[in-house]
């Protein structure tokens, strides 16, 4: 490799940056966040995951089990299959989500990061931002595309879904939603624990493996803290019918689940804020 | 101008950095010397904000670093060579931090041809040596063209060639008039580099002086005497006053040039085998200074040679 001779091409006046310069902006923090998050490869991958995964499982399952559903043996709502696929989706929701925070602290990119943008709320929330739309705009777009080929094979039995009929696009637009929230829900964890493989363990086990499991706890009690787990009280509004009748209310479930990311997120700028970085 | 006043970290119930005051001034390499833990970088951490102090305060530019209306354009930082994510390419990494406080994009450019990246600014960091990694360190700590730079051992994976630029970068850059703080554990590195020195050892300032002043004080000379009667030679030159150690089999005498010491000698009729005048490098000096504050030496065995 050779090496340039500085050539200068600047001069130095120590006093053009300050005080003249414009103070860099939460829109200053939302653009490099955004550079950040495309210029690595996991996010197309995961990206592409998700539509695969949302879409094409859908699909796939759709295919497979319109003649059942079509026979009158099921036992099932035709309407619980178009969003079928978004079930899977939601793992690289998750990975999306701590991944964007822990990367940075496994390769130590958190220091330049703060470095340049010292107020770290600024980073979180804008963090969160560019998180939460990309995950909204995949989730919606995968929803619909999974709904429209999915939907297709159950109009062929006759046991097609209308987008008009009850809870179909709010499902559509509420697996954006929910993919965003728990999206967040991942980068609140990940920057609790800095630590990749903590953070999607740690979700995933809440959202699949707790959350099914408290079910069986014994009596009113356990149902409720069923209804309330993250993932239980999140997913409801993503699906027009769930498989699990034991679920709040699409929306009052999804207020829930933000609630509970809400204050994962507070905790974890508020040990952020404090952070050595 | 980077001022520290009182300056502490403490971690638990140890002190990585123990109520330094330092004034880093403009127009000057501000060379910042120790022994590995001595509590460098921690320092370099809290001037960035990085870090927050357990007590005392440092300012740059004459408020902290975190009040800056745009950081990088004020303050340039190397810091490991390895804050970066490996899977993201050079430019895309400069861009981001270029677009995070408003500086212009193609400034990104400029900066990868000053160091000499430019054939592998699309090129993914995770591939470059240690020493692109540093360069590119050194790219993003000049990106903003700010008025104070600060690197963090900035020669780690140079190659000599390398070594000789970023001594170059560094006093063009101090003789523009810029704030210039380079940390280092090596004294013959910085002895090249820089014209102020600011010694620590355990979190604690042990000299903060100019580079001839450090020199003049601490790098010790003696004369090194042997001689086939070395007690009357030793007793002769104790009478004039002058400091001598007996060591193995030759005298180290201080306090008179060689000329002298010879004369003086040979007036009294005794033999000298050797006359030699011995200055100790810089680095025995550094070794000197810190011995007391080296936190992992390793143990020298015993009867080895010396």
């Amino acid at each position: 490799m050779t090496v340039t001779t500085t050539s200068r091409t600047v001069t130095l006046d120590p006093n053009r940056n300050v005080p003249g310069v414009r103070r860099q902006g939460f829109p200053d923090a939302v653009r490099a966040e955004w550079i950040k998050f495309w210029s690595v490869r996991s996010t197309t991958w995961s990206t592409v995951m998700l539509f695969v995964l949302g879409a094409g499982l859908t699909v796939l399952v759709c295919a497979t089990s319109a003649e059942w559903l079509a026979s009158g043996k099921a036992d099932e709502s035709p309407a619980s299959f178009v969003t079928w696929g978004m079930m899977f989706a939601q793992i690289t929701a998750v990975v999306l989500g701590a991944l964007i925070a822990t990367s940075e602290y496994g390769t130590g990119m958190i220091r330049a990061t703060l470095a340049a943008t010292p107020r770290r709320g600024t980073v979180l929330a804008a963090k969160a931002l560019v998180l939460s739309s990309t995950l909204f705009v995949a989730g919606t777009v995968t929803a619909f595309a999974g709904y429209l080929g999915g939907n297709w094979f159950l109009d062929d039995h006759g046991v097609g879904v209308a987008l008009t009929d009850d809870g179909v696009l709010r499902s559509m637009v509420g697996s954006g939603l929910y993919l965003a929230v728990l999206g967040l829900f991942a980068l609140g964890v990940g920057v609790l624990v800095r630590h990749t493989a903590a953070a999607l363990s740690i979700v995933l086990a809440l959202v699949f493996v707790v959350g099914t499991m408290v079910f069986l706890l014994p009596g009113a009690w356990g149902e409720w803290i069923g209804k309330l787990m993250p993932g239980n009280a999140g997913s409801g509004v993503a699906t027009p019918v769930s498989f699990n009748p034991d679920l709040l209310e699409p929306w009052v479930g999804f207020a829930v689940f933000s609630g509970e990311v809400a204050a994962v997120l507070l905790v974890a700028y508020l040990v952020f804020r404090r952070r050595d970085a | 101008m980077i001022v520290a006043r009182g300056l502490t970290k403490t971690y638990g119930d140890k002190k990585a950095v123990d109520g330094i005051d330092v004034t880093v001034e403009p127009g000057r390499v501000t060379g910042f010397l120790g022994p590995n833990g001595a509590g460098k970088s921690t320092t370099m951490r809290m001037i960035l904000g990085l870090d927050r102090p357990t007590a005392g305060t440092v300012t740059v530019n004459g408020h902290r670093y975190p009040d800056s209306p745009a950081p990088l354009r004020e303050v340039g930082a190397l810091l490991e060579a390895r804050a970066l994510h490996p899977g993201r390419s050079a430019r895309d990494h400069l861009r981001w931090l270029a677009v995070s406080n408003r500086i212009p994009v193609p400034r990104v450019d400029e900066v990868l041809e000053l160091v000499g990246l430019t054939s592998v600014a699309h090129q993914r960091v995770g591939r470059f040596s240690l020493g692109m990694g540093q360069r590119l360190g050194i790219a993003v700590a000049l990106l903003g063209d700010p008025p104070v730079v600060v690197l963090d051992e900035p020669v780690n994976g140079l190659d000599p060639e390398g070594i000789r630029w970023v001594r170059t970068l560094a006093r063009q850059l101090a003789a523009e008039g810029r704030t210039v703080f380079i940390s280092s554990h090596l004294m013959s590195e910085m002895a090249l580099t820089a014209d102020h020195l600011v010694v620590i050892g355990r979190g604690r300032v042990l000299a903060d002086c100019s580079m001839s002043d450090f020199i003049a004080r601490h790098a010790a000379s003696f004369v090194r005497v042997r001689s086939p009667q070395p007690a009357d030679v030793a007793d002769l030159l104790r009478r004039q006053g002058l400091d001598v150690v007996d060591e193995d089999d030759e005298l180290r005498v201080q306090g008179l040039d060689p000329a002298a010491i010879g004369e003086l000698v040979g007036k009294s009729g005794l033999y000298l085998h050797e006359l030699t005048l011995v200055r100790s490098s810089l680095e025995d000096a550094f070794m000197t200074l810190t011995a007391g504050s080296v936190d992992y030496s390793a143990a020298t065995p015993v009867g080895a040679p010396r």
